[in-house]
């Protein structure tokens, strides 16, 4: 539907223009430096968009709505559905007769503990793969940037029609936003010097006529082996999380677990408990009981997710072997599609 | 009235003067451009719409596996797309989930655990993609005729949803007859301008709206989904294990041979091969002896093993003991330890008992070191020793006249203690003289041999026994009392609100207990309905755990061994004949026992295991048929109780109180119960009225029971224990009860068996406080007996079965009921979804 934009007075607020600073931080795709405070700045904005904004939006079917909003909303169910699993296996026990309540509460609790430490050792491990490959390549594979949206007026009265979504660089490895790495000569900063830093770093050379065309395709070859280790790797540490969760020494937390922070010494208490056991469940993880393989399974776990990791990041900054005799068979018909 | 801007861009154009075209070029020549490509198209695109036929879902998964493993080549290759890269994380996500249920399979003890945990995993899996299924797409496209979760492939073989991005939908995939049937379905007027665009609008408005009813719902949806199916395929899991667990042990027993080889493997040659490695021509001490014997009897009872350790000592040893440097040492030692504390100066001590280097030479002296001596010159070398040390006494004495010792109290001080304790004779033994040569370690050999074989057999022996009848979760028999339980909750029609009100308290179960029975023995009807499912479950035992293949002979007769009891003598009688031949005599005794004596052997552990079992829960099921019939016979006719003395007359009152007795015991009493002959505060001056009993809806009608002050046990009066116990288990069944149990025969005569074992053992035991309280004479069976013969009471396990069954069902109700919530809920909401003003009509002027 297109809308008569013309007769509306000129007051639609391009607020991200120059001239209507309005509310918006960035007035153009911004790139944005990969620090905790930024990390925090943009989990945070995405959560409350995808618990309030985007929902909103998707309910009214909103011409708006696009595939990052239906992304980010991917997070609601991984919310929701952690605190359901802890609840399917928690909420009934207070039921139950005192044995089968203390019983299913040490189940159901360890249960919960494993979806907690699933979720945080999922997003943590990450870091192990991409923090050791941006520190032997230069390239930071989750480098944030801001995008501005124009989008279209819902009606004749929606005035305010640009949002910011936050983004990766490499998010497409078809489509990086390869543009927003280059310098800003009017801020005194060379064109090509991120470039150039990667291009020494991966052994190159310096002062490359065009480093940015040079390095271009071993970022996309490492941006694509890095998201291959870090999605098989995390998934790894995390089922290693649950394996740490389900140990007995917990047991011994659950008895002194409080929540209730403005109780100094019992919080206080609970939390040195945690610590303590959190060192033995993961002594008894890797010790592991019972005989033959089964006394092993925590050792092969934590191996195979270390080994994920390992290799993920040795594969990720190893060039691949071209054999540049052969690049193009001349022999062949070629169809450029 | 405003304009937009496509008007006011005709209007303008249609005053704008046209322009002509530029002519071609005179030169022009198409086949030119052709060859030079100038006017090549773009390749027509090969994307289509997929049917997504629910036939297709093999051939689909297939294919998707296919797909990830070339994006997994292409990922580690650096090659990988986005769409690729996107099925990795899938592929991680699975990854992890097998990690997951493996890891937790190990930590699981059971089968039914273990195999919960992958079909947890699976139903994750697949409640995250029945979800989207049945609660968006179906109700949409029931609604609307719009498919929401619509797939296609790209001109590259890529399979995408089709409404993934509504800023980019390939729409021109839909031939436009399949978008106006769409409109048609979705009452999009015909003649509306632009009718495609508005259906298609339509259409996207649909899809995200549902997209976020996914998102949104998910959460919810999928564990709740996942632990639904779970609790429903618990069940068949169990079952499924339960038929696989009992063919197993049934073939474990039919190819015992062969299947023993499973455990043939050969532990106790392969220690010892260790430790005649390590002591190959060593003199054999106690530490050898020891550590052999631990070798050889690892999973053998401690009486045999005792025998064991005996017999190999014998096999060992030639009588004779070494005497060395140690052995002079520890002399020294043991008498310094032996004197300390005597009141004996350090001086005279000092001087009296030689110290190492003194004690060694007098050995070698008295050519006593390296040489072997039987038990009985011990004493004469220790004698010697002693008078050793008197004469340094009587030297001492001299030389210190004032600190003189008495030389009687000194040589008492050592002769007087018996061997284990002497401190010259326990050092002289303490060193065989027998080493672990060829011919020992040839001996050994053979025994591990027999022990190893032995074992192997007897391990699979001991893995049908516990599949069958062992005590722990997810036995043949404790799936058979779980089932059987939740069976009779729901034939005795427990209602769950009843069991929620009683699930803390057994007392309160046992009331309400009480009255369902009552209520079902005042109906013919009812009574014949839940006895004949009782009488029918206790029989489906017969039907897993053969009477021929293990049984309890004290209830069922076989009328000979059974298959296991033939096997286990095979096993045990071969064992003990090699065990003889060897020159182990004690630990054949003690394996087989003595003669026709087998109490205390190791073989009668091994049958008594089984038959103890099936006792204690036969016995239970046993209890609950007479329980039943008691309370029919107590409902249809009370009077025609009878009593041990037919010339006592028994007055009403007296009748009350025992019937009530009767029922309490039945339902509530334990083995201890029985043993103190049954407890009850009588009137000890009942009423002289001989009116009968009466009876209103299966209960007596008392008139004056628990009237009367005063009440107490009263502990003289036999004839009431007698007949109690008369009226428990030896009268007449119910003829409802006799009919029922007529057409199981079996079953029938076990319970005939087991009412007269109860009348005899328990019957028979005497309580000292009420001497005379006896069925008919004394038993001495032991309370073991006793006790499984008594079984569970039904009180206990209707309170167990019904805690069970409230767990269950309050999971259930809680989580089913969410999850029916929100799946109503989510279909509620499709019916405002999709709503799109239509444009107006095109009006023909």
């Amino acid at each position: 539907m297109i809308l008569a934009v013309n007769n509306h007075n000129n007051i639609i607020k391009f607020s991200a223009g120059d001239k209507n600073k309005k509310s918006l931080e960035y007035n153009h795709d911004t790139l944005l430096d990969n620090n905790f405070a930024t990390r925090t700045k943009i989990g945070i904005d995405k959560l409350t968009n995808a618990l309030t904004v985007y929902p909103a939006k998707g309910f009214k079917g909103s011409k708006n709505a696009n595939f990052y909003e239906f992304l980010t909303m991917g997070t609601v169910p991984y919310i929701i559905g952690s605190i359901t699993m802890m609840s399917v296996f928690n909420s009934a026990n207070k039921h139950f007769a005192p044995f089968a309540k203390t019983k299913a509460s040490a189940i159901g609790k360890k249960m919960a503990l494993g979806v907690l430490f699933y979720g945080l050792l999922k997003n943590a491990s990450k870091s192990l793969v991409t923090k050791p490959v941006k520190m032997m390549t230069g390239i930071d594979t989750e480098r944030p940037y801001a995008k501005v949206i124009y989008e279209l007026p819902d009606d004749i009265n929606d005035t305010d029609i640009t949002s910011i979504e936050h983004h990766k660089v490499f998010e497409s490895v078809e489509f990086p936003r390869w543009d927003l790495l280059y310098g800003n000569e009017e801020k005194g900063e060379k064109r090509n010097y991120r470039y150039d830093k990667i291009a020494k770093k991966l052994g190159m050379g310096e002062n490359l006529n065009d480093s940015d065309q040079e390095v271009k395709p071993r970022i996309k070859e490492i941006v694509i082996k890095t998201n291959l280790a870090k999605n098989i790797s995390s998934y790894l540490w995390a089922a290693t999380g649950v394996g740490i969760a389900f140990q007995k020494p917990w047991e011994n937390f659950f008895n002194v677990m409080t929540f209730k922070f403005w109780k100094g010494k019992e919080f206080k208490k609970s939390m040195q408990s945690f610590g303590h056991n959190f060192i033995e469940s993961i002594k008894e993880f890797w010790k592991g009981e019972g005989k033959g393989i089964t006394k092993h399974t925590g050792k092969a776990l934590a191996g195979a997710a270390a080994l994920s990791t390992i290799t993920g990041v040795i594969n990720a900054v190893s060039p691949k072997s071209t054999n540049t005799k052969n690049v193009i068979n001349k022999n062949e018909r070629y169809v450029v599609d | 009235m405003s304009s937009n801007l496509i008007n006011n861009y005709i209007s303008k154009s249609q005053i704008t003067q046209q322009q002509t075209s530029v002519k071609p070029k005179p030169d022009f020549n198409i086949q030119n451009e052709l060859n030079n490509r100038t006017f090549i198209k773009p390749l027509k695109g090969k994307g289509k719409l997929l049917s997504g036929n629910i036939l297709y879902a093999p051939i689909d998964t297939f294919r998707d596996v296919k797909y990830s493993m070339k994006a997994l080549s292409h990922a580690a290759k650096g090659k990988a797309n986005d769409h690729e890269l996107g099925k990795l994380n899938d592929l991680g996500m699975m990854t992890g989930g097998l990690a997951i249920a493996s890891y937790l399979f190990t930590k699981k003890t059971t089968p039914l655990t273990k195999g919960m945990e992958f079909v947890g995993l699976g139903s994750f899996f697949a409640s995250m993609a029945i979800w989207p299924k049945i609660a968006i797409q179906l109700p949409a496209y029931l609604l609307h005729g719009v498919d929401v979760q619509k797939q296609y492939q790209d001109s590259f073989g890529r399979r995408k949803p089709f409404y993934q991005d509504p800023q980019f939908i390939p729409w021109d995939l839909y031939k436009d007859e399949e978008i106006q049937k769409i409109g048609d379905r979705m009452g999009v007027p015909k003649d509306i301008p632009n009718r495609r665009d508005f259906i298609q609008e339509k259409m996207r408005k649909l899809a995200v709206q549902n997209n976020t009813l996914w998102m949104l719902t998910a959460g919810f949806a999928t564990p709740i989904m996942s632990a639904l199916i779970c609790n429903q395929a618990e069940p068949y899991l169990l079952k499924y294990q339960n038929n696989q667990k009992n063919k197993k042990a049934d073939q474990i027993l039919t190819n015992l041979e062969n299947y023993s080889k499973k455990y043939q493997t050969n532990p106790v040659e392969k220690s010892l091969t260790e430790i005649i490695k390590k002591h190959s021509n060593q003199p054999i001490n106690q530490e050898l002896i020891d550590k052999i014997t631990d070798v050889f009897t690892t999973d053998i009872d401690p009486v045999t093993s005792e025998n064991f350790k005996k017999d190999l000592l014998g096999l060992l040893s030639n009588d004779r003991y070494s005497i060395n440097d140690t052995t002079a040492k520890n002399i020294t030692a043991n008498l310094h330890k032996q004197f300390a504390d005597k009141g004996f100066s350090k001086e005279f001590l000092q001087a009296v008992i030689p110290d190492e280097t003194a004690m060694i030479q007098f050995m070698k002296d008295r050519g006593f070191s390296g040489n072997n001596y039987l038990k009985v010159d011990h004493t004469e070398i220790s004698n010697t020793i002693v008078d050793e040390i008197i004469n340094r006494a009587h030297i001492f004495n001299q030389a210190h006249p004032d600190d003189a010792e008495d030389l009687g109290y000194i040589r008492e001080l050592i002769s007087a203690n018996k061997t284990e304790e002497h401190p010259i004779a326990k050092s002289l033994k303490e060193v065989r003289a027998s080493v672990l040569d060829e011919t020992a370690q040839g001996k050994l050999k053979k025994l591990a041999g027999i022990l190893d074989n032995f074992r192997a057999k007897n391990l699979s022996l001991d893995e049908y026994a516990l599949t069958k009848v062992g005590s722990a979760p997810e036995t043949v028999i404790a799936n058979y009392w779980n089932n059987v339980s939740q069976e009779l909750m729901k034939s005795i029609g427990f209602t769950s609100k009843e069991i929620e009100k009683v699930r803390f308290n057994r007392t309160l179960m046992g009331e309400l207990l009480r009255g369902k029975l009552e209520q079902i023995v005042s109906d013919k009807s009812a009574y014949d309905r839940v006895m004949g499912i009782l009488v029918e479950k206790v029989a489906s035992l017969n039907t897993q755990i053969k009477p021929s293949d293990i049984a309890s002979h004290m209830l069922t007769d076989t009328g000979s061994q059974t298959i296991y009891e033939e096997k286990v003598h095979t096993i045990f009688e071969e064992f003990a004949k090699k065990l003889r031949e060897q020159g182990f005599t004690r630990t054949a005794n003690s394996i087989i026992g003595n003669g026709n004596n087998d109490n205390g052997s190791y073989i009668r552990i091994q049958k008594a295991y089984v038959e103890d079992r099936l006792l204690g829960v036969k016995s239970s099921f046993n209890r609950l048929i007479n329980t039943l019939d008691l309370y029919r016979r107590a409902a249809t006719n009370p009077n025609a109780l009878t009593h041990i003395n037919p010339e006592m007359t028994l007055v009403r009152e007296v009748k009350e109180e025992l019937i009530e007795l009767c029922k309490i015991i039945m339902l509530e009493g334990h083995s201890s119960d029985h043993a103190t002959k049954f407890w009850m505060l009588r009137n000890p001056n009942p009423a002289l009225d001989t009116s009968p009993l009466e009876v209103e809806g299966g209960k007596i009608k008392n008139k004056y029971l628990g009237n009367a002050a005063g009440t107490t046990d009263i502990s003289t009066d036999k004839y009431f224990y007698q007949n109690a116990m008369k009226f428990l288990f030896g009268d007449e069944i119910h003829p409802d009860t006799k009919a029922i149990l007529e057409k199981n025969v079996s079953i029938r005569d076990e319970f005939t068996r087991y009412r007269q074992l109860i009348m005899e053992k328990l019957g028979g035991e005497k309580y000292f406080a009420k001497p005379r309280h006896l069925v008919s004479g004394k038993n001495h069976t032991g309370s073991d007996i006793k006790f499984l013969l008594t079984g569970i009471a039904p009180d206990e396990f209707f309170f167990k079965a019904g805690q069970q069954a409230f767990n269950t069902k309050k999971w259930l109700k809680m989580f089913g009921g969410f999850g029916a919530g929100l799946l109503g809920t989510t279909v509620l909401i499709q019916f405002f979804l999709g709503k799109l003003k239509s444009p107006r009509q095109v009006k023909n002027d």
